[in-house]
């Protein structure tokens, strides 16, 4: 079963390369002083920054563009709804509709700010694999058990959607199609029963397996020594990178304060 | 050195009722018997897993606990993807040394020696998902390895695996140096490895003995749900190593065990001798 | 409830990990004060994974499909749990499917996570009306269906409005009062029938664990 991830984790990039706790500070902040970016002036340069940092990072565009698909669903209602709904100044009127500017502003900054973080959020989880980032959390002080947690159900994951998916073969070879919307004369309250059970097959087998799970993590000796954090190392280059991307942020934020306060 | 695992118990409703066993360091006993027999719950409460309602372990001499971790006993669970529960194989495999409390130079060096022994080396790096049914078990192996045990028991370590998974297992379990215990339905498997077998049915161990004439007394095996393995069924066309040794060999093997008697059969031919 | 990037002013993204991460100490504290946290780990995470791989289990309502949020059920389940296994769960869902924003998982943590915590006691208050008796008999079937349906309906309910009120307040938009009102209210109704529909499949999964395996009701 495909979760597409760690498709392209093992590529050759500055970014790649970057050490993942370094990484994964560095990046945050940035995304997060783009969430905090809400004049327009600054949106050429939070794009001109992402997709420099995309480039770099060496992953393909194709990539960048399955994964804006299902979010960009979202998009599309609030680009259709928000330009005629939101705001006073009207700018065109097509028919009975209204195309306002605040509402055209509103959308593009959303957009921007949007694709910016998700882009970023790509070359973030995207460059490294999962294992790695899970572990570069705990090293980063995620309580130990978030972290097991963590650990124990990406690791399962997996085989329960491989199960999820063989259940469903199995109740299609017997003639019960969960995905047909309306055909097949399926009533609503035995095909919810279905599904229930269905829903509930998953849990119970998951509930067993977590029991024979837990004895041999006990076997060997889970509990009894405290587990030990995993070493990262980190050379100069990595540092470097984080200072010059919490600069890049702190500029960011800094430019938005400004112009805040002083209007424009 | 006695490595006596001495314990009577019953359990839940007559899982394990009175079970009673002793094994010799270097020994390799097989376990068989019919799905229900107890098999994996009797593990389970040897290495203080489970908690037994009565009876006493005594592991290498030590009295063992309900809650006790002892690395020196190790074990393999039928179902490979219950025991690799980490994201990655190295990961799996150094769990137990980690736990051991090990330094993190000693917790590598056990890696890589688990790994090599199970032949699983280049695979360290893997999600276990990615993994065959055969390689999971060999990782699944390494991953007790690991930890040094002296006693290692194997829950039908051969289950899913294809021919030739199977056959490195054989011969991996051949080639051990540690005391080993397996339950398996693969009886051939059993015969293979093991050189003595106890015959599991309702919570109690049945027989104890010879493999070969254990499992080749009919009218046992059936009893018990279970039926003699092929290889020592007599051929009319001897082409078995044990028939085409007995040929030549007026001594027949058994020792000391009195439930095992050959029937009248068949297919035997004159010149083989019988001992009643 | 998956409220992505871009929306929410940051001061709301950082409050929003802000009470994550209360909500998260309380459930975590909580969860060690059980005798044997450890035992109960495997366990909550293989059910995280499982609830995760159910909820794409498609309904179909002609003429489209809708995927259920089950953190009603979630609570009823894993009781305390149910916080880290959705904060898990969406953190998951933002870094494999980019469903839902990297700066608003601590929101939208918040905003499913804490109403399963509620559902849980909800859920939790059948053992009040009922006593702990033969689980095969009508009134305990009876009354875990209800109490299942409360959960499940009042999860989704609950994180609704919590989405809802929190849009909102705090989205930038210039709207004029009427558009707004009109489609908060259209919103608003709109979750009425799912809540429903969580509420009746969540009813079932539960009558279905109750009959198979009891235990994962049991605290």
């Amino acid at each position: 079963m495909k979760l597409g991830l760690d498709e392209h984790a093992h590529l050759d990039s500055p970014l790649h390369h970057w050490e993942t706790r370094y990484k994964l500070v560095g990046l945050m902040v940035l995304i997060f002083a783009f969430s905090f970016v809400q004049d327009l002036r600054l949106l050429p340069a939070m794009l001109v920054v992402t997709f420099a940092l995309y480039s770099v990072s060496r992953l393909p565009l194709s990539y960048l563009l399955t994964r804006l698909r299902a979010p960009g669903f979202f998009l599309l209602i609030v680009a259709v709804l928000l330009p005629f709904l939101s705001g006073s100044t009207v700018i065109l009127r097509i028919g009975s509709l209204a195309l306002r500017q605040e509402g055209c502003l509103d959308l593009l900054l959303i957009v921007t700010k949007f694709v910016s973080i998700l882009t970023t959020g790509l070359v973030l989880f995207g460059t490294a694999p999962f294992l790695a980032i899970i572990k570069a959390m705990r090293a980063l002080g995620l309580p130990p058990v978030l972290a097991d947690m963590t650990l124990l159900s990406y690791r399962y994951l997996y085989e329960i959607g491989d199960d999820l998916e063989t259940m469903e073969t199995a109740m299609g070879l017997r003639g019960f199609r969960a995905r047909r919307s309306g055909r097949g004369g399926h009533k609503a309250m035995p095909l919810l029963g279905v599904l229930a059970s269905l829903a509930g097959t998953i849990l119970v087998r998951s509930y067993e397996q977590s029991e024979r799970v837990y004895k041999a993590m006990v076997l060997r000796g889970y509990g009894h020594s405290p587990r030990p954090r995993d070493e990262f190392q980190a050379c100069p280059r990595d540092v470097v990178g984080l200072g010059g991307v919490l600069v890049l942020a702190a500029g960011f934020v800094a430019a938005e304060i400004f112009f805040r306060r002083f209007g424009g | 050195m006695v490595s006596g695992l001495s314990f009577s118990y019953p359990d839940k409703p007559g899982v394990l009722r009175d079970a009673s066993l002793e094994v010799l360091p270097g020994e390799r006993v097989g376990l068989i018997g019919p799905n229900g027999a107890g098999k994996t719950s009797f593990f389970l409460v040897i290495c203080g897993v489970l908690k037994p309602d009565g009876g006493e372990i005594l592991l290498f001499g030590e009295p063992m606990a309900h809650g006790d971790f002892r690395p020196e006993i190790g074990m393999v669970f039928q179902n490979p993807d219950d025991q690799l529960f980490c994201p990655s194989v190295r990961d799996d495999v150094a769990f137990g040394p980690q736990n051991l409390g090990l330094l993190k130079e000693e917790v590598e060096a056990r890696v890589t020696e688990a790994l090599s022994l199970a032949g699983m080396l280049e695979l360290a790096g893997r999600p276990p998902h990615h993994l065959s049914g055969g390689e999971k078990r060999m990782v699944s192996i390494a991953g007790v390895l690991a930890m040094h045990p002296r006693l290692l028991i194997y829950d039908e370590p051969n289950a899913n695996l294809d021919i030739r998974s199977r056959r490195r297992l054989i011969r991996f379990l051949q080639a051990s140096k540690e005391t080993v215990l397996i339950a398996s339905h693969d009886l051939e498997l059993i015969l293979e490895v093991c050189d003595r077998v106890l015959l599991m049915d309702e919570g109690c161990i049945v027989a104890d003995g010879n493999p070969r004439g254990l499992m080749g007394d009919v009218e046992l095996m059936e009893a018990h749900g279970l039926e003699r393995p092929h290889s020592l069924v007599p051929h009319a066309e001897p082409h078995h190593e044990w028939e085409t040794r007995r040929q030549g060999d007026k001594k027949t093997r058994r020792q000391g065990d009195k439930k095992t008697r050959r029937q009248g059969d068949k297919e035997t031919r004159s010149n083989r001798k019988t001992q009643p | 409830m998956h409220i992505p990037d871009g929306i929410l002013p940051a001061a709301v993204s950082v409050a929003g990990y802000a009470t994550t991460g209360a909500a998260t100490w309380y459930s975590l504290r909580r969860i060690n004060r059980k005798e044997n946290p450890q035992e109960s780990i495997p366990r909550a995470s293989l059910l995280t994974a499982a609830f995760f791989v159910a909820s794409w289990i498609h309904i179909p309502i002609p003429p489209t499909s809708v995927h259920l949020v089950l953190n009603g059920l979630l609570g009823a389940v894993l009781g305390y749990y149910a916080f880290p296994a959705i904060l898990i769960g969406l953190f998951f869902q933002a870094v494999m499917f980019q469903h839902g924003g990297l700066t608003t998982l601590g929101v939208n943590a918040t905003v499913m996570g804490v109403p399963a915590l509620l559902a849980y006691h909800v859920f939790r208050l059948r053992n009040v009306v009922v006593r702990r008796g033969d689980p095969g008999d009508r009134p305990h079937q009876v009354w875990t269906g209800v109490f299942g349906f409360l959960a499940g309906s009042g999860g989704l309910g609950i994180s609704a409005l919590m989405a809802l009120i929190l849009l909102i307040t705090t989205v930038p938009a210039h709207l004029d009062v009427e558009v707004e009102r009109a489609s908060v209210y259209a919103l608003a109704v709109a979750h009425i029938p799912l809540m429903v529909l969580e509420g009746i499949f969540t009813a079932l999964v539960v009558l279905f664990l109750q009959r198979v395996r009891p235990e994962l009701l049991e605290d």
